[in-house]
């Protein structure tokens, strides 16, 4: 049978528009409602996680860091304002900036000795001798989210993956991927000769020379002319810091 | 760490480029700075005066990283001291160098408060006397060297604190304090 065309039908087929757009929009309505009521849920839960969990997300460490990884996953950031209810309940905020000012500090004071990059290890190192008085035990995790709030101040602090290493950066020299293969190979020895470099990387003399003068005149290498072979070595404090590093390691 | 007998080594001691005088500017400064302040250490708590760039002084070599300073370095680091009047050159070809882990002043003011500790205020002593008598046991004037001493009296007798006489026996000069 064929529908004919009239007004009856196109003010049915309007009307039967309407209804469905009206029933979606209901359906829409419910579910946004049921989801806001899932999110206080769900806020209200991981408030009271928090507020139960407070001493062990300030104490441990471990446990901050999996708190960290949770909000992550479901979009909350406990660090994005100093003010609200996160900071208040845990003083989370306040807990990361002094450990940023901290973290400027020792970066400053080892940069003569550095040249302004620091493995976390030994940051992490310096930050607890520093924290003594402190209550709270930090992790390198801790350091790392300290760090990427600094991001804020400008690109002065980057995070340097080294092999398994991690490196912090405090000065603005861009580091190319020649340097970063060069101070992968000294975490070996904590020092690397000319030799060495064109061998395992299998570089021209030159280029091995001018990414280690680079270096050198980073202030991020020493060279050191004392061994008995004669060739000189590379030093870089930054991946075999001068405290850690015992005599032992050559003998 | 190493220690050399009551001495604690720091820790770049045992960082073999220290041994190399650094090309680079800051490096070098910080470089020379460290070594500044541990051979002023090491001599102030070992009682060391003079030091010749071509003896065998402890600092000048680590055995354990078999790493030693080069001439060069050890010149420049006690150069640096000169210039801070840390320590005076003892002759033009600077192979000794006298550590002045006090400066002159400090010594003075040291003589001084011995003086006043003592009574001596207007006594008259020989400059061995000060130096291995009784009464300088236990200060840090015993022992002292007199080439420091002397200077740190003539210092003295410039501000008409003392008067510096010839003695009875020729290589010992009398000390007439006037405070």
């Amino acid at each position: 049978m064929r529908r004919r065309p009239g007004i009856g039908g196109l003010q049915n087929a309007a009307a039967a528009r309407d209804q469905y757009r009206l029933l979606g929009e209901n359906v829409a309505k419910l579910r946004t409602d049921l989801m806001k009521e899932q999110l206080a849920t769900f806020r209200s839960q991981l408030e009271d996680f928090a507020r139960k969990h407070k001493n062990d997300i300030r104490k441990n460490p471990a446990f901050r860091s999996q708190f960290h990884e949770m909000c992550a996953k479901v979009g909350v950031d406990p660090l994005a304002s100093n003010k609200g209810f996160w900071a208040e309940l845990l003083g989370i905020g306040d807990f990361y900036y002094e450990l940023g000012v901290q973290i400027v500090d020792i970066c400053l004071a080892t940069r003569p000795h550095n040249g302004g990059l620091i493995s976390l290890e030994e940051l992490c190192k310096l930050l607890g001798q520093r924290r003594k008085g402190a209550r709270e035990a930090v992790s390198q995790d801790d350091c790392l989210r300290a760090i990427s709030k600094l991001k804020v101040l400008g690109n002065g602090f980057e995070v340097i993956s080294l092999g398994k290493k991690k490196l912090v950066r405090s000065v603005p020299t861009e580091l190319n991927k020649d340097h970063n293969e060069i101070l992968e190979l000294a975490q070996g020895q904590g020092y690397v000769t000319v030799d060495e470099v064109q061998r395992r990387l299998s570089w021209s003399s030159g280029r091995a020379t001018d990414a280690l003068e680079t270096l050198l005149e980073e202030g991020l290498a020493m060279i050191d002319d004392g061994h008995k072979d004669g060739k000189r070595r590379y030093w870089f404090p930054c991946v075999s810091s001068v405290s850690s590093y015992t005599a032992t390691d050559t003998i | 760490m190493q220690t050399l007998g009551e001495f604690k080594l720091p820790h770049f001691f045992n960082y073999p480029p220290y041994f190399t005088l650094q090309p680079v500017k800051d490096t070098r400064e910080k470089q020379i700075q460290l070594w500044k302040e541990l051979i002023l250490d090491y001599c102030r708590t070992q009682k060391i005066f003079v030091v010749g760039l071509d003896e065998d002084f402890l600092l000048f070599s680590n055995p354990v990283i078999e790493r030693s300073l080069s001439h060069e370095a050890r010149e420049a680091f006690l150069s640096a001291l000169v210039s801070e009047g840390r320590a005076e050159w003892l002759d033009k070809s600077h192979k000794r160098c006298l550590i002045l882990w006090h400066r002159i002043q400090d010594w003075a003011d040291l003589i001084i408060s011995f003086v006043k500790d003592n009574g001596l205020e207007d006594s008259v002593m020989t400059v061995e006397e000060m130096r291995s008598g009784v009464e300088s046991r236990g200060t840090e004037l015993h022992g002292m060297d007199r080439t420091i001493l002397m200077r740190a009296l003539k210092h003295l007798e410039h501000k008409g604190k003392l008067v510096i006489f010839k003695g009875t026996s020729a290589d010992d000069e009398g000390i007439k304090f006037s405070l």
